[in-house]
């Protein structure tokens, strides 16, 4: 077919691009936070008797809402009003999954920032110089475990709310799909589990959390099949959607080579979380040791950033029908 | 039933014929702008983006500086060239109106001629300089030696300069590069022209239109096209000849790609087929035609077959076509077309057409052709004396006995050149772009150089423009006033132009222009008295039409002028020797010429070449809107056509870049070839009009390629003199 | 209230985009931006051939995915059937583009509104009909009331067999298309 067009739009023809890195990068550190948000919860709640490893029991929730906020900043970079971004909170839009992530992150904030207060040792405190902001913290620290479980289920409804947004966009097939959410979820945890592994101190946390990861990272791959035949599966948009991931084609070529370092990345982090669990061990971590849990958490970082940035490129690649 | 007010509302919309919203009847720009509440102004006006010379309303309003801005364009609903529509173009007019690289202040020539370096001056400045040098050349070699070019409204203006001057050298490309054969050889055959301005086709209520090129679609004159559409709609049968799938052929219920060059023979087989198959109108003809019996024995030997293999036509559709016309005449025609100067052998082609029509008795028939108009308008020159007689004969014509009025360009041309019989040192231009719009346009340079002056009255730095030694620049058609404009459609009227908004920079209208050079050459006499449109009101008063309608609608008809078809109390008067269609032309055989058109085959491209055809685009009219923002924007270069098997055979893809070569090794810019199903082999298409190399023209400049460059070769038809411009051919290189 | 809706016969569209310009400078719509458009296909092999020309814009969707992806409001249905954008609340954050599955909107370069064809509802507020509708050469487009079952669009949807864009994504478009091809006669 010969096809003409005039009086196209730059920014949707001859393929879409509405979002670009600055969105993939706010999605993937948005799940990164609510899956440290829950991860160092279940740290916090698998030991009644207290923090298992101060260092991440504290450091994690106070990291959670700067990450968040650094993502949030990116997300702002990427409107092109900035400035009237008051309205979001001028509005409750039941059905828009954009107002519901927006008052979702604002009903989050606090709770995150009370739990990283409540989660501060005294020799943190300590140092605080602001005595309200001190003596607040030290009034928050027996609703501990209450914050922890909220954090637990605020971290998963952030996690999966970024795959929401993008899954409620019926347009876009590749995105359409419900089990995006689940898929974003899971690579959201598996990532806050991923940067325990690297900020814990103790070797019993990190093993903890490495087993932990082990299985978030089956369950990541199990879905992204599953996402992917679900699509295969479907509707022609649907099918044709996920082509660019299993093209060689020089236009598609950075959406294979995604899956490419997904499929190996995230197995060889299995691998290497596998050695690791099942190897000798000592109470002290070996030097390999360490390099061999950083190594495959880092790898887990990777795979999951990569998982938002093919989707948001690759997503917008995809629609119905087109010219027929 | 309860019949509300609003239910009467909607009735009474429905019953004149639209839906519930309608936009706001126009009555007059006054009631208009009231009705409104006055924060705008109406200025019912004339377009000038191309030279259909529809009815506009501006509307203008004033901008947050207080200043007045037009703000949109609409066409005039009263006006019959526009029916309240506008096209790409003229919507665009704006743009050409607010364009930055307009000519803003009169300049003066400081460097070589051609490199573009002017000082700007004043207005009495630049008048005195051209008077001086006008009379200077007029001193040594006479006033002949002084030619003008133009097309579109300046002309007019420039014309009485000129000929109160005593010169005839007058020439518009309007002729013998676009539509002067169609007219010469409709005259030679029916004694009319098949069109003044507006061609005379009652396609809206036709059965079987037949378009040889005329790609209408692409051919964006408004009205005509909007009554295409409404034949499209009412599902009337399209057969288009074109060698090219073009937007017109993408309507049609049969398209024809004929081999270029070939119509004629296609147009004397079907003339052959009615005859012999009894499909003509012959009581038609008996009544209002001599010379059957010559056609028909001269036609015998265009037989289907013999055409099939001429025209690269499947046999059955060239007969098919013969008797859809001869079925559903006389309300069928082959569309007259007007870019006609194709091969240098157009107007037997012409003549072939003008035929068919007048044996299908299409002319002054319901879906044919309608009658011209009644209602004649006296001419009217303000009081001016009499021209004077010139010493010396215009050039224009050169050698052809059947070229008309309007001058032959290239051969003012050809005698600035050669000075034979006389040297002709001075050029006005005014509105035309000779490089772009005359074939061999390295010839047109060759002339330019030989001139001692060189005139540009015009809008925009375009190259012709800035190779002139004095520049006037005039102000766009929505700051000025021009007419009246006989208008000549199914009925007889007549429209205006007058300015939207008071001239921008230090331009001026080419009335005024014309008239000042005028009084700087002694010649008040001819000189505007006072003011244009003071001017205009004598004239509507001669006229017999109220100056104030007129102002006020834009467009006033002549009662009782339409007569389009043919009755027992209108009939028909054929201005030709016999007082009859002569399908048997007693003039051109007075002259040696075929006086029944003959097929004469046109050389065909050689191994490797292609050749060069172009056509419009809908959203440009030739090189003068390329720059116009509005319009840029929708087609910023153009494409080379280029079939896709072809392609394919020289490794050539779809939206890469290719030079191309011409038979003289003149070679193009790269430009963008478009791979498709949707032209012949032999043959290559290009949108004319690009490529322009003013750097002035920021937008223009270097975007595409022209075609003109590549026409170094023209075949000068021998009866009426237009240049034949499709005779070149090209090659493809790929290296770009 | 009435219920606008726009006919589209593909058959009479010239491609002229004489529509396109209209829309431009009615709406003072950016410099290599667009509300219309016109989509040109041609299918098959020389000499056979079939072209489908039709103008598109906003489809003024009754489920329409941009309103409900919208965050803050902006962009948000009315009652006479047209989805409107309000610029003061816009956010720019694009969603609605990319929740729009006929490509339709735009970002305004210079603030950063998200915009698109509105109906021309200024103009239907004076009783007018839009722009590239008053304009349209080929008369390919028309315009009017659904509710008003004497209105032209009313007739042409009763008469004849229609379709709209994309249906299998359940927008439930108010531009209807007639026609696809031109009557073969
Ligand atoms: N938008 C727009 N419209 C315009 C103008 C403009 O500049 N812009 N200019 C106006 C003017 S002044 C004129 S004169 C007209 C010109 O417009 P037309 O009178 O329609 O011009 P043609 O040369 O008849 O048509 C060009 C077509 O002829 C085809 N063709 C080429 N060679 C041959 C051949 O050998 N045989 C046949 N049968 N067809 C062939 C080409 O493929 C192309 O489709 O357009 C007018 N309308
Ligand atoms: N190769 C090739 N040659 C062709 C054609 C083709 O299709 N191909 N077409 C032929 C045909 S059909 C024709 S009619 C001729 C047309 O040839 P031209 O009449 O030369 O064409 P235009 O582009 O209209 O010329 C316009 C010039 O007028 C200026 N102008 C525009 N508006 C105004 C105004 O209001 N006032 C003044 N003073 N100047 C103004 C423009 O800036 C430009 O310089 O070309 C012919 N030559
Ligand atoms: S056809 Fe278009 S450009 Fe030509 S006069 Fe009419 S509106 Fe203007
Ligand atoms: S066409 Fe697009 S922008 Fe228009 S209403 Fe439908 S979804 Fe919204
Ligand atoms: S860009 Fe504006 S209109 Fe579109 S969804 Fe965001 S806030 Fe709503
Ligand atoms: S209705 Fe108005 S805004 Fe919409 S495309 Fe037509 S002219 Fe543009
Ligand atoms: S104005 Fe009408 S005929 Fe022209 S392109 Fe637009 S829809 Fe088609
Ligand atoms: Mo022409």
């Amino acid at each position: 077919m010969e096809l003409s067009i005039t009086g196209a739009n730059a920014i949707t023809y001859p393929v879409m691009h509405v979002w670009d890195w600055r969105v993939a990068v706010y999605l993937f550190l948005g799940g990164m936070s609510g899956g440290l948000m829950s991860m160092s919860a279940i740290n916090y709640i698998r030991s009644k008797k207290g923090p298992v490893d101060s260092a991440c029991s504290w450091q994690i929730p106070v990291m959670a809402p700067i990450i968040l906020a650094i993502g949030l900043f990116f997300l702002n970079l990427d409107l092109s009003r900035p400035f009237h971004a008051f309205w979001f909170y001028l509005a409750f839009k039941p059905v828009s999954p954009m107002s519901w992530g927006a008052w979702l992150v604002l009903a989050i904030f606090p709770l995150m920032i009370l739990y990283a207060l409540s989660a501060l040792p005294n020799a943190v405190k300590a140092k605080i110089k602001h005595a309200g902001l001190r003596g607040f913290a030290d009034k928050m620290q027996p609703h501990l475990l209450k914050l922890a479980k909220a954090n637990f289920l605020a971290g998963i409804l952030l996690a999966i709310y970024t795959g929401i947004l993008l899954s409620s966009l019926v347009a876009r097939p590749l995105w359409n799909s419900a089990i995006l959410p689940i898929l974003f979820l899971c690579s959201g945890m598996s990532a806050g589990a991923a940067v325990m592994i690297m900020v814990a101190k103790t070797k019993e946390t990190k093993l903890f959390f490495t087993k932990v990861d082990i299985w978030l990272i089956i369950a990541e791959l199990t879905i992204l099949l599953l996402f992917f035949y679900g699509h295969y599966t479907g509707d022609a948009a649907h099918r044709q959607a996920i082509m660019p991931f299993f093209s060689t084609s020089h236009d598609f070529f950075p959406y294979f080579l995604s899956i490419v370092i997904i499929g190996v990345a995230l197995p060889l982090a299995i691998v290497l979380k596998f050695l690791e669990v099942t190897g000798e061990h000592t109470d002290e971590l070996t030097a390999s040791g360490l390099m061999l849990m950083n190594a495959s958490a880092v790898l887990v970082l990777i795979g999951s950033a990569i998982i938002r940035f093919a989707m948001v490129y690759a997503g917008q690649l995809s629609g119905y029908g087109g010219y027929m | 039933m309860a019949f509300s007010r609003r239910n009467f509302l909607k009735y009474a919309a429905m019953s004149a014929g639209g839906a519930a919203i309608v936009d706001t009847p126009f009555f007059s720009a006054r009631a208009r702008a009231e009705a409104e509440g006055g924060t705008a102004r109406y200025v019912p006006t004339s377009c000038e983006m191309c030279f259909w010379k529809c009815g506009v309303i501006a509307k203008v309003q004033k901008n947050k500086d207080g200043v007045d801005e037009v703000v949109k364009l609409e066409g005039n609903p009263l006006h019959p060239q526009s029916l309240g529509k506008l096209c790409a173009r003229g919507q665009a007019g704006i743009g050409q109106l607010y364009d930055p690289d307009r000519l803003k202040r009169p300049m003066i020539r400081t460097g070589e001629r051609g490199d573009g370096k002017y000082k700007e001056v004043s207005w009495e400045e630049a008048l005195s300089y051209t008077a001086e040098n006008l009379k200077k050349i007029i001193e040594k070699h006479g006033p002949h030696s002084i030619a003008m070019f133009s097309h579109g409204s300046p002309g007019d203006y420039f014309t009485n300069l000129l000929s109160a001057l005593g010169s005839g050298n007058i020439s518009f490309p309007s002729f013998s590069q676009c539509k002067g054969i169609r007219d010469a050889t409709w005259e030679l055959t029916f004694g009319h022209k098949p069109a003044t301005s507006c061609e005379r086709v009652d396609m809206r209520n036709s059965r079987v239109i037949v378009l040889f090129g005329t790609h209408l679609g692409e051919n964006m004159h408004n009205s005509q096209n909007q009554e295409f559409s409404q034949a499209v709609g009412n599902g009337a049968k399209i057969i288009c000849v074109d060698p090219r799938y073009s937007t017109a052929a993408s309507k049609a219920s049969m398209w024809l790609p004929i081999k270029p060059g070939t119509d004629t023979a296609l147009l004397l087989t079907w003339i052959n087929i009615l005859i012999s198959e009894d499909l003509y109108d012959k009581a038609y003809i008996e009544q209002y035609a001599t010379g059957f019996d010559q056609l028909k024995e001269a036609v015998k030997e265009y037989t289907p077959e013999w055409c099939a293999k001429e025209t690269d036509l499947p046999e059955a559709n060239i007969v098919e076509a013969a008797r859809e016309l001869g079925r559903y005449a006389p309300s069928v025609m082959i569309h007259p077309g007007r870019h006609v100067s194709w091969y240098g052998n157009d107007t037997q082609r012409v003549r072939a057409m003008a035929i068919i029509n007048a044996l299908l008795g299409s002319w002054g028939r319901k879906g044919g052709l309608y009658l011209p108009p009644k209602g004649k308008f006296p001419s009217y020159n303000d009081g001016a004396p009499e021209y004077p007689i010139p010493d010396e004969d215009p050039v224009i014509k050169g050698n052809y006995p059947f070229a008309g009025g309007e001058g032959l360009t290239q051969v003012v041309r050809d005698v600035t050149i050669t000075s034979d019989p006389y040297p002709i040192k001075a050029w006005i231009i005014a509105g035309t772009d000779l490089l772009k719009a005359l074939p061999a346009p390295a010839r047109t340079r060759e002339a330019i150089s030989k001139l001692d002056f060189m005139i540009a009255v015009d809008i925009m730095p375009a190259e012709t423009v800035m190779m002139a030694d004095v520049i006037l620049p005039e102000c766009t058609y929505l700051e000025r006033h021009d007419g009246l404009f006989k208008i000549e459609t199914r009925e007889s009227g007549v429209s205006l132009r007058q300015p939207a908004i008071e001239p921008m920079y230090d331009t001026k209208p080419a009335w005024w222009i014309a008239s000042e050079l005028c009084k700087k050459m002694g010649l008040d006499d001819y000189a505007v008295k006072d003011s244009w449109e003071e001017r205009m009101k004598r004239q509507a008063k001669a006229w017999n039409v109220s100056w104030e309608t007129l102002a006020d609608k834009g467009y006033v008809s002549i009662p009782d002028s339409a007569a389009p078809y043919i009755t027992p109390e209108n009939q028909p008067v054929f201005k030709t020797p016999s007082g009859k269609i002569e399908l048997y032309s007693s003039k051109l055989e007075e002259k040696h010429f075929d006086p029944i058109p003959k097929y004469e085959p046109t050389e065909q491209p050689g191994e490797g070449m292609y050749r060069l055809v172009y056509g419009r685009s809908p959203v440009h009219t030739f090189s003068r809107t390329i720059n116009t923002p509005f319009l840029w924007e929708l087609m910023k270069e153009n494409e080379l056509w280029l079939n896709k098997k072809e392609a394919d055979r020289l490794g050539v893809k779809h939206g890469q870049r290719v030079r191309l070569e011409n038979q003289d090794k003149v070679v193009s810019a790269p430009m963008l070839v478009k791979a498709t199903e949707r032209i012949r082999r032999d043959c290559v298409y290009m949108v004319h009009g690009f490529g322009h190399n003013s750097p002035r023209l920021s937008k223009a400049h270097h975007s595409g390629v022209d075609d003109q460059e590549l026409i170094t070769h023209y075949k000068v038809d021998p009866i009426c003199g237009g240049t034949g411009m499709r005779v070149n051919f090209v090659k493809i290189i790929k290296e770009a | 209230m009435p219920r606008y809706v726009m006919v589209i016969d593909q058959s009479r569209c010239i491609g002229c985009m004489a529509c396109v310009a209209a829309c431009k400078r009615e709406n003072n719509v950016p410099m290599e931006h667009f509300r219309t458009r016109v989509v040109e296909m041609v299918r098959g092999e020389f000499p056979q051939l079939r072209t489908e020309m039709r103008s598109e814009l906003c489809n003024h969707c009754d489920h329409a995915p941009c309103v409900s992806i919208c965050p803050t409001g902006a962009s948000h249905k009315q009652k006479d059937g047209t989805v409107q954008i309000n610029r003061k609340k816009c956010v720019g954050c694009k969603a609605c583009i990319a929740a729009c599955p006929y490509d339709v909107r735009y970002i305004h370069p210079e603030h950063g509104w998200a915009d698109k064809c509105s109906f021309c509802q200024h103009r239907l507020k004076e009783g007018k009909e839009p722009a590239c509708v008053a304009t349209c050469i080929g008369r390919s487009r028309m315009f009017g009331d659904l509710d008003d079952p004497n209105s032209e669009v009313s007739h042409l949807l009763r008469e004849n067999s229609w379709r709209v864009l994309k249906p299998e994504v359940g927008t439930q478009p108010h531009v209807y298309y007639i026609n696809q091809f031109p009557r073969k006669s």
